[in-house]
């Protein structure tokens, strides 16, 4: 099946291929053993990751292959077998193998060309003599003998010992990317193609012929003798949803056949024949199942109930059968029409850095505009002004597009998720759903390409480990079915991947336990609960009893952790035993716009993320409750906490005792919260540090919410919605909480991004402040 | 840097060797910084204040687009706030952290000139008497009478040291093992 998903597994496997070669030409060349010891690792990951997306994809011959390459490297990597020039010599020949079988899985032949096969089995036999194993015939896909193929003829049922297939594709299967051709390409890979006949009956009049829909019908005899039903489904599970499938076995009961013929819209004397030509039935057994049908027919107008019954019986013939060749050429225009299609949405591969420069210059050029503007407003001449005018309005248009360029939608990576979450859940036996939201969230293409692989390592860890077997979860409680989450949304300046699962959860006495087996910790060792669960990141961890093809050997989570380190993020984990675990990816933003909202705290110009914003009000004394500590306010009946920015933001820089001493950092804004509210009790009525440095001045409260938490901000302007393009704050203040990022105004000047989370929590856990602070001031 | 042609076999520092300085005026004394280290200078202005940062954090300045901290070495030196004048200048500055190159702007007095000092008349910097800490000087020169110090950059921008004091406390949570 050749689809796009498959066209990103090539490429990836093209990559991880490149990689490959280049760890094994290292190797070669090391005589340091913690060296080649970390060549091992990576390579052995690397495959690891081919096997896995093979698997995925059901690249058998990928599969079995990688597998036995990749037992050898964990030999290695236990130290039980050494490297020598052999050895890598064979990995290498095993690598450019592997090419091969991937190039050939992309052309979507069935099974290995002999020259492929042999190959094949001679370098899995080089593998396994390491391996200590007996030589092996190259094992064989191992698809379930279903032995109802050869099952008897049952009573009733026609002579005809080949499948059946009926296809109607939908009329947009092509759209969805799905092509007819490759999935009788793929049914002649479990069996015999022995007949196909093409319907082209679909086809409108030219004028109304859309080159881009299907009308596509086949019927399909097939000798498989050793396939099942469930594995001839599973083939058309992609189009089930718009495609008219049905799969008739050999030696079927006529009355099957009676039904698929009525079920399918040709006409059913037309069908007949088609089933003649296919050999699917004979003749005589053709004559039954119409006169059968007639017989039915009848007795349907009898009743009344089929209006417009097709006349059956006396038409003539028609010899329409379409000869092989006929397919084959309809194939190849199918092929041909998809090529056309693949070259109308073309695209440029563009240098990353080149694009990045371009967006560091028109950042330089709103700014510059913006800064002309000024001085244009000051000239007040008004044709100046007006070609500025017309400037700006460009130069926004510019900014927009060239930022528009980078950022792409999480969506489709997502969506190539799915099909995993589909294929691995049921190679497991599981029964597990992907819930998408947030696919519309953007970011930064670059970080798209790099964070698809470790979520894919999450992904599939939260099927194979997390969602337990569907016993499991009946015995829990739970419903049979399992739901894996993904979610995507922009959190203040950074980018947050949920992968969320209803599963078993973590179980932190098991991983406490391995962990020290292995010696990560030491007996004794007190440990807080992230601290236990990101003990599942340690190189080599795995706390999986057995070892499947796909997780369990405890590579996945090393390289999640590792992938996303380069990226500057982190993974935070929540779980609750017998309930499920949530991991969050979260990613810093180097480059993102996020709709901002900006405010006025002092001298300084700060943004909000407008989708944090719940409103915005007027804080007057009919808001505010009595007791003017309490910073609370009564929001329409509810309770809403609210903090001063102004406050928060000036602390370290106005108070004479410098904060940088206080190990704990917090100390100075309670003391100096304290003594503030405390001076307000003596001075101001209203105990409002507002009403002190400007009477007149009305505040505003920003109500946010963040986690089903509502809280407040007072600041002193609102200066109404700005377009943020987000740039990192850097190294520096990598340690700062409350401040997310910064940007740059049209001005030119920086303004901050509050990190709402950060400050929702302060706000939520002052209440503990605030009695500290009462206890210094009495 | 220039490099005079007069090598000794394993010598990596020859006296002869001339190093580039670029001087400074703050707080009434004379700083060198090794021009390699340097970037650009720029006037002062426009910087933004980080809250909740430490004193010695004058804020971030956009610089080309790019947002960049900048110090107040007469804080970070001595504790005393930078009077700004016509003359006070950003140095922006390159300094490495792991394997990256992080830009950070310090504010000085004035900048006055690049000076040529031989490595020979570099002096290890005295323990005693420095209103500095000691890790910050890379060395002392005497220069047309003058003493200069000369820093050491990697101590006085230490990412780690200007990181490490945020105005909230660092949270545990995040702590990723390793």
């Amino acid at each position: 099946m050749s689809d796009e998903s498959l066209q990103i597994f090539t490429d990836e496997a093209e990559d991880l291929l490149g990689v490959a070669e280049q760890a094994l030409l290292n190797l070669d060349n090391l005589d340091d053993d913690a060296e080649t010891l970390e060549g091992i690792n990576d390579l052995f990951r690397t495959f690891h990751t081919i096997k896995g997306s093979a698997g995925l994809f059901g690249l058998n011959i990928v599969v079995e292959f990688t597998h036995v390459v990749e037992s050898l490297l964990g030999k290695v990597r236990e130290g039980s077998l050494k490297v020598d020039h052999d050895m890598v010599s064979l990995f290498l020949l095993s690598r450019d193998h592997l090419e091969n079988l991937v190039a050939h899985a992309l052309g979507g032949e069935s099974g290995m060309g002999d020259e492929l096969k042999q190959t094949d089995s001679d370098l899995i036999n080089r593998l396994n003599k390491y391996l200590g194993l007996e030589p092996v015939e190259s094992s064989v896909a191992d698809t379930p003998v279903d032995l109802a193929g050869q099952a008897p003829k049952v009573d009733g049922g026609v002579e005809n010992e080949n499948w059946h297939i009926s296809l109607r594709f939908g009329v947009d299967a092509l759209r969805n990317g799905m092509d007819p051709a490759s999935f009788i390409g793929y049914l002649n890979k479990i069996g015999n193609l022995t007949s196909v006949v093409l319907l082209d009956d679909a086809i409108p009049a030219w004028s109304e012929f859309d080159p881009e829909s299907c009308y596509l019908g086949f019927e399909i005899s097939l000798f498989a003798p050793s396939t099942n039903k469930e594995a001839l489904e599973e083939v058309f599970e992609f189009v089930q949803d718009d495609c008219k499938v049905s799969v008739l076995p050999p030696h079927s009961h006529i009355d099957d056949y009676i039904q698929m013929i009525e079920e399918l819209p040709e006409e059913d004397m037309r069908i007949g024949d088609i089933l003649l030509a296919c050999g699917a039935l004979t003749l005589q057994e053709k004559q039954n199942v119409l006169n059968a049908q007639d017989k039915l027919t009848d007795e349907v107008t009898a009743q009344g109930e089929g209006g417009s019954v097709p006349p059956l019986g006396e038409v003539a013939v028609d010899e329409h059968v379409i000869q092989q060749e006929v397919v084959d050429a309809a194939i190849k225009k199918q092929a041909e029409q998809k090529k056309m299609r693949e070259s109308g949405q073309q695209t440029i591969r563009v240098n990353a850095l080149k694009l990045e420069n371009l967006v560091n210059l028109v950042g330089e050029l709103v700014i510059g505009s913006a800064n002309s503007e000024l001085n244009a407003r000051r000239l007040a001449d008004d044709d100046l002004n007006e070609a500025m005018e017309n400037l700006l309005r460009l130069v926004e248009e510019v900014r927009d597009t060239t930022l528009g360029l980078r950022m792409v939608q999480i969506g489709e990576t997502f969506n190539r998720y799915k099909r995993v979450v589909r294929e691995v859940s049921r190679d497991l036996g599981k029964d597990i759903e992907l819930r998408i939201s947030g696919a519309e969230t953007e970011l930064d293409k670059t970080l798209i390409e790099k964070i698809a692989d470790p979520l894919m390592h999450l992904v599939r860890n939260a099927i194979d480990h997390g969602i337990e077997p569907p016993d499991k979860r009946m015995a829990a409680g739970k419903l049979a079915k399992g739901v894996v989450n993904l979610d995507a949304f922009h959190d203040s300046g950074s980018i947050v991947i949920q992968i969320r699962d209803d599963g078993g959860g973590l179980s932190k006495q098991k991983i406490l336990a391995k962990a020290m087996d292995k010696g990560l910790v030491a007996k004794g060792q007190q440990l807080s609960d992230q601290e236990v669960y990101h003990l599942i990141f340690a190189a080599g961890f795995s706390t999986a009893d057995a070892v499947s093809n796909l997780s369990g050997r405890g590579v996945g989570m090393d390289v999640v952790r590792k992938n996303i380190e380069a990226l500057r993020g982190h993974v935070e984990i929540e779980s609750e035993e017998g309930k499920g675990s949530t991991f969050s990816i979260r990613l810093p933003l180097t480059l993102a716009i996020i709709d901002g909202f900006q405010v006025r705290v002092g001298d300084g110009q700060y943004i909000v993320p407008l989708d944090l914003v719940d409103e915005c009000i007027e804080l007057n004394e009919s808001l505010r409750s009595k007791d003017e500590n309490a910073h609370y306010i009564n929001l329409r009946g509810e309770i809403l906490p609210f903090m001063y920015l102004r406050d928060m933001f000036s602390v370290t820089h106005s108070t004479a005792v410098g904060t940088h001493s206080d190990p704990e950092g917090m100390l100075g804004v309670k003391e100096y919260n304290a003594t503030r509210s405390y001076l307000g009790d003596l001075l101001v009525e209203e105990g409002q540090s507002a009403a002190q440095t400007n009477p007149e001045q009305r505040d505003n409260i920003v109500v946010v919410r963040f986690g089903g938490n509502k809280a407040g901000f007072v600041v002193d302007e609102l200066l109404g919605e700005h377009q943020t393009v987000i740039k990192p704050l850097g190294k520096v203040f990598q340690n700062l909480k409350g401040i997310s990022g910064a940007t740059i105004l049209g001005s030119g000047e920086v303004a901050m991004i509050i990190d709402i989370p950060e400050m929702v929590k302060r706000i939520i856990h002052r209440d503990n402040i605030d009695a500290v602070a009462a206890k210094t001031i009495h | 840097m220039q490099v005079q042609e007069d090598s000794i076999e394993g010598g990596a520092r020859h006296s002869q060797e001339i190093e580039q300085y670029l001087t400074f005026m703050l707080g009434g004394k004379v700083y060198g910084l090794a021009i390699l280290n340097i970037k650009e200078i720029i006037e002062y202005g426009d910087i933004t204040e980080v809250p909740m940062t430490p004193d010695f954090i004058s804020g971030v300045i956009n610089l080309r687009g790019n947002v960049v901290p900048v110090v107040d070495l007469s804080q970070r030196f001595s504790g005393q706030a930078m009077q700004q004048t016509k003359r006070t200048s950003i140095i922006i500055l390159e300094v490495k952290n792991d394997d990256l190159r992080i830009e950070i702007g310090v504010t000085v007095d004035m900048v006055n000139e690049v000076l040529d000092i031989p490595m020979g008349e570099i002096e290890a910097a005295p323990s005693l008497g420095n209103q500095i800490q000691t890790n910050f000087i890379s060395g002392m020169a005497k220069m047309n009478g003058k003493l200069l110090i000369l820093l050491d950059i990697e101590h006085v921008l230490s990412i780690d040291e200007l990181s490490v004091i945020g105005g909230i406390q660092h949270d545990s949570s995040e702590t990723v093992i390793d």
